[in-house]
């Protein structure tokens, strides 16, 4: 999990750092950057990663626009398990957080 | 012809397919906006992250488009397609208070998403942009699902059952949906298509809860949740 929010440390995924490289170039404006994780995404994990991780950074760049473009709040069930990791990572500090504690202001 | 028939990597069928079918019907009428106005706003999203840096500008961009937007229009597509972590509750009170009608706004947020989506890949994998298509004639259905309410998103949203009764058992099924299912509910087309590429590029929904489902050949569950993470982290997205 501390991967997510630092990618120098060890996520314990199989070709993490690249696939963290991939991601962050992917959303940049490094270009070049990109190309460089591109090829060592597949170099690490295989061609076909290249695509997949891809896939998923375009899914969660639509899920992030479409949560924060209508306001969206968690769901209290979720927000419940992860108490934890909002505070020890700056989660609840997200400006969106303002979208789920409006209704929820005891959940922090 | 495939879509991505120029990628130097394998792209699966299926995904694909959904990208030139979504591609292509931004030149369709939406339920509000018309083909060509639907199509100023893709080229206002492109022309935000070209700006930014976050896109390059392909040589084939389609046929040009003569809709001028009005500005509150503009303001809100390219702060949600290049910011979307600085994108606020006033963000949208701009946008209303503009003149978008809900209904609008939410066709909005759908087409700067999945296009942002769409482009995202395009350059993940490593081709130019796709041309964007010429817009086709037609009038927007202007549908509104009637049970369509204020509940604890910004914008109306269609409840879950047993409160969204026979329109909620229609887009939903019978299972209790989550919000970022029911986000776009007031514009169905909108929420189906944002499903339909979340079925194909993550995963079945009804896979969701599986730990160690892998939907792509090649790379893992953990894989996936790794970069869903990471860029969720990266955009500040609190859901």
């Amino acid at each position: 999990m501390a991967a997510l929010f630092d990618p120098d440390r060890d996520s314990g995924v199989p070709g993490g750092r690249e696939i963290l490289a991939f991601a962050d170039a992917a959303i940049g404006p490094d270009r070049a950057a990109l190309d460089r994780a591109r090829r060592n995404l597949a170099d690490s994990v295989g061609p076909a990663a290249v695509p997949a991780a891809a896939a998923i950074a375009a899914t969660f760049t639509k899920n992030d626009r479409i949560a924060n473009g209508t306001g969206i709040p968690s769901e209290l069930r979720m927000l419940r398990n992860s108490r934890g990791i909002r505070a020890e990572f700056g989660i609840n500090g997200y400006r969106s957080s303002a979208n789920t504690f409006r209704h929820y202001p005891d959940e922090r | 012809m495939t879509l991505y028939a120029d990628s130097q990597y394998p792209v699966r069928e299926d995904l694909d397919a959904v990208h030139a079918r979504h591609l292509d019907q931004l030149a369709d009428p939406g339920t509000w906006g018309t083909g060509a106005q639907r199509l100023a706003i893709a080229r206002e999203v492109r022309r935000a992250c070209y700006d930014a840096g976050t896109q390059e500008e392909p040589e084939d961009t389609g046929p040009l488009s003569d809709v001028e937007l009005p500005d509150p229009v503009c303001g809100t597509v390219r702060k949600l397609a290049v910011t979307p972590k600085d994108f606020l509750e006033d963000s949208y009170e701009e946008a209303r208070n503009g003149g978008l009608s809900d209904e609008e706004y939410v066709e909005i947020v759908g087409i700067v998403s999945r296009l942002t989506d769409m482009d995202v890949f395009a350059r993940g994998i490593g081709v130019p942009l796709r041309p964007l298509p010429a817009a086709r004639e037609g009038r927007p259905s202007r549908v509104r699902p009637r049970v369509a309410k204020k509940e604890m998103a910004w914008v109306p949203t269609v409840p879950n059952l047993p409160d969204g009764g026979e329109e909620a058992a229609e887009i939903y099924g019978e299972d209790y949906r989550p919000y970022i299912i029911r986000s776009l509910s007031l514009v169905p087309d909108e929420m189906r298509r944002h499903l339909e590429l979340e079925e194909v590029q993550y995963l079945p929904m009804k896979n969701v809860f599986v730990a160690d489902y892998q939907h792509h050949e090649g790379f893992t569950r953990a894989q996936v949740e790794l970069i869903a993470g990471r860029v969720s982290a990266l955009n500040e997205c609190f859901y």
